[in-house]
């Protein structure tokens, strides 16, 4: 009996002390090769996507012009990544390379000390300062290397437009004008636009009209250095020219979501989507020929501007024993090789540097043509506005739908985000 | 049994590693983070603050709103869950037993249960396609209108986990003994009064096993409202239960950083409201419960 029970136990045992020791080396950071110098720098991302691009593409481009340097491409899911790197960090097992949120949880990390400065170093020459702004400390210091923005703006079926003899439009009511049309033909829907997901509403509708009646940078530093309200006529009328779609969405609309507009749009049941540039790839997965307009401005002739929202930066791990090996990574990510390698092998994203890039995908590049004559600007709320419970960008979440779904009107919606943000928002601290 | 040190050693031995498994990954855990929940840290230091987190999750402007809502949702899902799940339950489990069944009994029970083995997110998915007014079979925006959008997921939860008490109340009527069926028919009782006046006092024990477990599981509920609706679950907040609460104060949501005290402290509130409930179940209302001896 003992002969057959002893031999369990250990092998019991030894299993939850593999399963302890298990959970122990989770996310180790970098080593070196004790006898060559050889350096190992880990990357942390949240782009699990793009692990293969990474790997096969760009970091052999890196390893191959820096001997001596291998470089491990660690990604977290995104919904999971600020968590993650948190408790890395805080743990003292950080990755020595750390992809930047753009504004406030990057300045929340640039606060708590995980980054180490970039001031003065070449990988930051190349970029003006408003590419530099999302990864700034409250005094304007940069902390990492702009990789990539993303853009928004309005695709539309071309093959529709043509069959109904419609122009891309230019000012808000010439917008009206064509959704009007497309609405009387009865074939097709206006716009594939739904409400269930509220960042969606906010991030390629609002933040990408509003620009033009807040006039842009001027309406959103305005709001953070306290000179200017959402109650203001400039925000209540943005919010006028959103409200403005709303006959305009397919019926049942409460409860589409981001998949099913796209759905919508790419079997060619609608002729225009409101979306992002990152998007590019999948309005054009079924073949279908596809424009792309920027948001009409209020009245003709007006500086038109145009939404350029910094989507990654990627910093140094303020305690990595790598330095010197980190810091030429970050150089290397400025040159134009970099900048150019990776937006190519990314369609959507676009460099931010201050040398041109062209881009191969036709879509691409129309996309980044919107640039030309505009005035660029962020998202308007997730600079220091949502830094504070309640987040701003969160709240105009739930007040866009609730402008949709429950017709709550522009002049309520902005005086109830004002509200929220008075709570907790002193400007000029 | 008489217990000799013998049978001592052997009851370590056994219950020994799942004792450490159950401590190392439940318990501590658990203890850990109610101790958290006392704290608040940032920049690398940790003061303790007593209640203080209770009292802002509580009383805090927004975030106390937050709570609130999603304390109300929650009893409301657990509401849709119970007064659906068990009536449907008990019928099935009464149309199992049915006589008329015999051979495809087994053919039932299997099909009745496979939607509790599917995974959540395959439930949630299909469901949201069904009803979606684009391409599914209802014109009315279910998930999108905040008086419907919660109970339209509880009874997607509902359709996926109601194989369990139908279950729990076959396996009790199962358990009834043929004699005492046979007496009822002698004594001239239809099978609708044998099922009501014999049957169901026999299993009405069942039932509160069934409602507490109902409770335990929907106020850790988290995995279909954030499959279907992610982490800010909406329209307007009207689908946010304390998990996804949680999650979205643990784990910070896309602007927002993470905030693992005030998780902590959400997760704690939750874990009193369980072991409160759960207790005063077993001390107050099992005890009453009338088990008859078969």
């Amino acid at each position: 009996m003992r002969s057959k029970l002893v031999p369990i136990a250990i092998t019991t045992a030894s299993l939850v002390m593999l399963g302890l020791a298990g959970c122990s080396t989770g996310g180790s950071s970098s080593s070196t090769d004790a006898a060559g110098g050889d350096v190992t720098l880990t990357l942390a991302t949240w782009r699990t996507e793009d692990t293969a691009m990474w790997e096969d593409e760009i970091l052999p481009a890196f390893e191959s012009s820096h001997p001596g340097i291998t470089v491990d491409y660690a990604p977290v899911g995104t919904d999971d990544y600020n968590a993650a790197i948190q408790s890395q960090i805080e743990g003292g097992t950080g990755a020595d390379l750390i992809m930047c949120r753009p504004f406030d949880v990057n300045r929340a990390w640039i606060d708590d000390g995980y980054f180490a400065p970039l001031k003065g170093t070449d990988a930051v020459s190349h970029f003006d300062e408003t590419a530099l702004a999302a990864w700034t400390d409250t005094d304007g210091n940069p902390f990492c290397v702009p990789t990539a923005s993303v853009l928004a703006g309005f695709y539309y079926n071309t093959a529709i437009f043509d069959e109904l003899g419609l122009k891309v439009p230019t000012t808000q009511a010439e917008l009206l004008d064509v959704l009007d049309t497309i609405k009387q033909s009865g074939k097709y829907e206006p716009l594939a636009l739904g409400s269930a997901d509220g960042w969606q509403l906010a991030y390629n509708v609002l933040y990408s009209m509003g620009p033009n009646y807040w006039n842009g940078e001027e309406g959103r530093l305005g709001l953070i250095d306290g000179s200017q309200k959402l109650t203001d006529p400039d925000f209540v009328a943005a919010f006028d020219a959103f409200d403005s779609l709303k006959p305009y969405l397919p019926a049942g609309y409460e409860s589409l979501t981001y998949e099913d507009m796209m759905q919508l749009f790419t079997l060619g049941k609608a002729a225009i989507i409101p979306d992002g540039s990152w998007d590019i790839s999948a309005a054009t997965a079924t073949g279908l020929d596809v424009g792309v307009f920027g948001a009409p401005v209020a009245k003709a002739g007006d500086q038109r501007y145009q939404q350029e929202m910094p989507d990654q930066g990627i910093g140094m791990n303020a305690k990595t024993e790598h330095q010197e090996a980190a810091q030429q990574f970050l150089d290397w990510l400025a040159t134009p090789e970099f900048q150019s390698l990776y937006v190519n092998k990314l369609p959507g994203f676009f460099a931010m540097g201050d040398e041109p890039v062209t881009y191969d995908d036709p879509l691409a590049q129309k996309f980044a043509d919107l640039k030309t004559d505009a005035e660029l600007t962020p998202r308007l709320a997730l600079d220091r506005l949502s830094a504070g419970t309640p987040p701003l960008d969160d709240e105009i979440w739930v007040a866009l739908q609730n402008m949709y779904n429950s017709d709550l009107s522009a002049k309520d919606a902005t005086a109830e985000l004002q509200a929220g943000l008075d709570t907790w928002y002193k400007p000029g601290q | 049994m008489k217990r000799t040190a013998r049978s001592y050693r052997n009851l370590i031995l056994f219950s020994g590693p799942a004792l450490v498994v159950y401590a190392g990954f439940l318990v501590i855990p658990l203890i850990a983070s109610v101790v958290l929940s006392f704290f608040q840290s940032g920049k690398g230091t940790s003061t303790f603050v007593g209640f203080g987190n209770y009292v802002y999750l509580f009383t805090n402007g927004s975030t106390s709103e937050r709570f609130w809502n999603a304390l109300v949702n929650n009893f409301e899902f657990f509401g849709v869950h119970l007064l659906v799940e068990l009536p449907i339950g008990l019928l099935m489990a009464a149309l199992l037993t049915s006589s008329t069944l015999r051979r495809s009994r087994g053919v039932y029970r299997t099909l009745l249960f496979i939607p509790a083995t599917l995974s959540v997110v395959i439930v949630g998915f299909v469901w949201r396609l069904i009803i979606n007014p684009l391409w599914g079979i209802v014109d009315f925006p279910l998930l999108g209108d905040e008086n419907t959008a919660l109970p339209t997921i509880a009874l997607m939860s509902v359709w996926e986990y109601v194989g369990i008490p139908m279950i729990f109340l076959y396996t009790a009527l199962i358990a009834i003994p043929d004699d005492i069926l046979e007496a009822a028919k002698l004594d001239g009782s239809n099978a609708w009064s044998t099922f009501w006046r014999v049957k169901f006092p026999l299993i009405a024990p069942q039932f509160g096993l069934i409602a507490i477990l109902t409770y335990i599981w929907t106020f850790n509920g988290f995995d279909i409202i954030y499959a279907l609706n992610g982490s800010a679950p909406g329209p307007d907040y009207s689908t946010d239960i304390l998990g996804t609460l949680f999650y979205r104060t643990f784990f910070g949501s896309s602007g927002q950083v993470a905030d693992p005290d005030l998780g902590a402290t959400v997760a704690s509130v939750v874990f009193f409201l369980i072991l409160i409930i759960t207790a005063l179940y077993f001390f107050v209302v099992q005890r009453r419960l009338k088990n008859y001896e078969l």
